[in-house]
């Protein structure tokens, strides 16, 4: 198999000076529905997400907006889903790609590695899902 | 108005060739043969690399007018436009207009909505299906 192994679009990043405004704007104007609304531990950046079958919109902005600023967003990051996130990462770096090493993401469970060079100006992020067993309620080790 | 799902992204890229070929070997995406190719009226040149349900678009200007130029003037390469599918975009398009929103009139079943509604935001609408 060439490449990764690459199966779909998880998430797109909007990002822009206010999260909540943004995200306001599209549920109003396109009929989404923000699902979600956390603080990003660590940064305080303002998140909020809404899902159109199996992409994820992700509107981030700042830890407190200035509610006087206009307001401006722009398309920003993309995040593929991978099947193997170790072995994704091994080819890239293979290929003399800068890529990170994975760590925990927001989604429990879930693995993610930013991809530094060799996507054409796109900030890009790859995650794997299920790759961190969670602990399953009812259930003793 | 119902958004149904993500239709592509579309990647301002300086040459599509290399592009496309990049992203075939690091991420196994491929060229659908059967989408893009040269839109001399939008001054741009596009491909489409299908993955999952959506695809990325890359998009190449082939002038130095016009949106698309503009932008890789400004920013290079990067995520340049978000197409939503909907049920039924002259829904849509009358909707956003309710809304004091300019956009086009919709062509082909697709319509392009001013950055205006969307905080800078370049977004396609297009439908898929008949309504």
């Amino acid at each position: 198999m060439s490449g990764i192994g690459a199966t779909h679009i998880d998430h797109i990043v909007i990002s822009s000076n206010n999260a909540a405004v943004v995200a306001e704007t599209f549920q109003r104007n396109l009929g989404l529905e923000i699902k979600r609304t956390m603080t990003r531990p660590g940064t305080g950046a303002q998140l909020a997400f809404a899902k159109l079958q199996e992409v994820v919109l992700e509107f981030a902005g700042p830890p407190q907006p200035d509610p006087s600023a206009e307001v401006k967003a722009r398309l920003w990051g993309l995040v593929l889903t991978v099947t193997d996130i170790a072995a994704a990462v091994e080819r890239l770096r293979t290929l003399g790609y800068d890529v990170g090493e994975p760590k925990p993401a927001v989604q429990p469970g879930a693995l993610i590695a930013t991809v530094k060079s060799g996507t054409c100006g796109v900030p890009f992020a790859l995650i794997q899902y299920n790759a961190i067993p969670t602990a399953t309620p009812g259930v003793s080790a | 108005m119902k958004a149904l799902r993500i239709d592509h992204v579309g990647i301002v890229v300086k040459n599509i060739e290399e592009a496309a070929a990049t992203y075939a070997r690091n991420f196994g995406l491929q060229v659908d043969p059967a989408r893009g190719g040269d839109l001399p009226a939008l001054g741009i040149r596009n491909a489409f690399m299908p993955i999952g349900d959506s695809a990325l678009e890359f998009i190449q200007p082939l002038t130095d007018q016009g949106p698309v130029a503009q932008f890789a003037k400004e920013r290079g390469e990067g995520q340049y436009l978000l197409s939503i599918e909907v049920d039924d975009v002259a829904a849509a398009v009358e909707h956003l207009r309710s809304l004091g929103y300019r956009v086009g009139d919709p062509a082909n079943g697709v319509a392009f909505v001013s950055p205006r509604s969307s905080h800078g935001v370049n977004l396609q609408l297009i439908q898929r299906k008949n309504g």
